[in-house]
């Protein structure tokens, strides 16, 4: 008996790691935490997309990686850079501990 | 060999410039040490001129549409579009991005050293939601947002000495890129169902080919959706707009608001007209949903706000879902939508640059109370806000009221009228929002006799908005006329 691992089984991975980042966003406290589930969504995408890209035999999603790649790797300048901003006031990253705001 | 690729800078113009100019400001200010003052001067001079190279666009396709040119509307291998829906967006968004500037000039003079990294997002973010309007590819549209919102998770934290400044930086970034990353997937669901990123090439195949089992296609459509969404302050995906309106910069709030908006809606009207135009069906009775939500939490959570800008933010909610009543039209709610949105924006702007003039130097929070009586304290001011906020509610004679019966009338030649009844009712609590911050600024006494100075830029920015308010209010018909044929491809 043999099991051929086709796309479809990355693409139901890169789902439920997609599934797994976007619960962790929801039910996670912690913003650096929060932070890396997004960080795991993109990446679910990443695999999404080349996996996708090669069960149809073109560039396109290959391709597209690299743009997510980019784009995440500026969002983890900015997202660190304002945690770290947060911490050092607060000494705490808790988002639960960030509600100034509210009316 | 390969054959290196055809750049046609014509079709980067407005990119390239506001790009270049955002370099220009870091580097002069790095090298010259200029006051701010000339800084934002100089930024504006750059708007103008990026403002410039889309008309030289315009003048350059209607050559093109008369045969006295050749050249492509989809260079770059279609990765990139040159047509009027784009070059309006662009032109509208430089209007924005100036107006922004000088309501907020005051903040950034305030900035000293560190104006220039102000100044610079703001062009950066603007080029960003530029490049999100003009393009029909689907991870350059990612790639637009992504230099749209990342530049404005930072201009949101720009005050550091403030709390809560910090803390509106944190929602806006979580929330903001997460919603990202719900749109990047709704987009490789998509490719994985129809194996093209670009919008024309999928509404040729989505036109040719019947998806047995449409599953991962909708689910994809759906994610995109949501993910503007978000970025639009739509509901039930608004919860981070009133605590970053409330905690950014007093002065860039307005700007913040108004440019994720016009590229968020851009963007959605673009990707539903084209590619998903043949889904229609499918599609509009989800946005129907989310306009319906939109307008009664907007409308609602609006009425019981004590902080002006936080009543800004949810009626903003209601505005998405009025927005997004022209959508469910598809196409032929394009020029409404634009109308809509020159309008509000507009509107949203200068009713913000009031927010900054009134909350001077600290930048957090702007209670309703601040606002008691300031026809007393500054009559200029109260005036101005209440014929914006009227804009806003759409009485006629303003250009809001225009606005709201172009959509409307869209929604409702689409088939929904239901939507456009609770759309009507959900502009008649909204009049009570208004209503009452002008009841506040006229009939109470004032709490505070603080003198609230208003700088050049800060007046012209009111009197321009002023002016559109009521010009396009009583002269509709050449902006009308525009907004028509700023259709997308």
């Amino acid at each position: 008996m043999s099991l051929v691992v086709t796309s479809g089984w990355y693409m139901t991975l890169a789902a439920v790691l997609f599934a797994l980042g976007a619960l962790g966003i929801l039910i996670r406290r912690n913003a650096l935490v929060m932070f890396m589930c997004i960080e795991l969504m993109l990446n679910a995408v990443n695999l999404t997309f080349v996996a996708a890209g090669r069960a149809l035999g073109n560039l396109d999603g290959q391709l597209a990686v690299f743009f997510v790649l980019v784009v995440a790797a500026a969002e983890v300048v900015v997202g660190l850079a304002i945690i770290v901003a947060i911490f050092r006031r607060r000494q705490s990253a808790s988002v639960d501990e960030l509600s100034e705001l509210a009316g | 060999m390969i054959p290196p690729p055809e750049i046609n800078w014509f079709a980067l113009l407005p990119l390239l410039v506001l790009g270049l100019g955002a370099a220009a400001v870091l580097l002069v200010d790095v090298q010259m040490k200029p006051h701010p003052k000339w800084l934002v001067r100089m930024a504006a001079a750059v708007l103008l001129a990026t403002a410039a190279g889309a008309l030289l666009q315009g003048w350059w396709l209607r050559r093109l549409e008369a045969g006295e040119t050749v050249g492509t509307p989809l260079p770059f291998s279609g990765f990139l579009i040159v047509d009027r829906y784009a070059i309006f967006g662009t032109l509208l968004l430089a209007a924005i991005a100036l107006l922004g500037l000088g309501a907020g000039q005051r903040f950034i003079v305030s900035l000293g050293r560190r104006a220039a990294e102000a100044i610079a997002l703001v062009l950066l973010s603007t080029s960003g939601f530029m490049l999100m309007l003009s393009t029909p590819q689907l991870v350059m549209m990612f790639l637009g947002l992504e230099i749209g919102s990342i530049s404005l998770y930072v201009v949101a934290g720009f005050s550091r000495q403030e709390r809560q400044s910090e803390e509106a930086a944190i929602k806006y970034f979580l929330l903001g890129s997460f919603a990202s990353a719900i749109f990047i997937y709704g987009v490789a669901l998509v490719y994985a169902a129809t194996g093209s990123l670009q919008l024309f090439e999928q509404q040729e195949l989505l036109s040719r080919v019947a998806f047995v089992k449409p599953g991962v296609l909708l689910i994809g459509l759906a994610l995109l959706i949501v993910g503007l969404a978000f970025k639009v302050t739509a509901a039930p995906f608004h919860g981070w707009a009133p605590d970053v309106y409330q905690g950014a910069p007093a002065g860039m709030v307005g700007f913040m608001a108004a440019a994720a908006k016009v590229g968020g809606f851009a963007a959605l009207a673009r990707i539903m007209a084209t590619a998903f135009e043949g889904y229609i069906e499918t599609w509009a009775t989800v946005v129907a949903g989310i306009a319906v939500l939109s307008m009664i939490v907007g409308s609602f959570l609006a009425v019981v706000q004590s902080d002006f800008r936080r009543l800004l933010a949810y009626s903003g909610v209601a505005h998405a879902g009025f927005i997004l009543t022209g959508i469910v039209a598809g196409e032929a709610g394009i020029g409404s939508i634009w109308f809509y949105l020159a309008v509000y924006t507009v509107q949203l702007v200068g009713a913000y640059a009031v927010v900054a003039a009134v909350s001077g130097a600290s930048s957090a929070g702007s209670p309703l109370a601040s606002y008691a009586g300031l026809a007393k304290r500054q009559p200029m001011l109260a005036h101005a806000l209440t014929v914006l906020l009227l804009g806003m509610a759409g009485i006629p004679l303003t250009s809001g009221f225009i606005a709201k019966f172009g959509v409307f009338q869209d929604a409702f030649r689409a088939g929904f009228g239901w939507l456009v009844v609770v759309a009507l009712l959900a502009s008649v609590v909204s009049f009570f929002i208004y209503l009452r911050v002008i009841v506040t600024m006229y009939m109470e006494e004032p709490l505070e006799d603080r003198v609230l100075v208003l700088t050049v830029p800060l007046r012209l920015v009111l009197w321009t908005t002023l002016a559109m308010t009521v010009v396009f209010g009583l002269f509709p018909v050449p902006l009308l006329r525009l907004t028509a044929i700023s259709l997308p491809l």
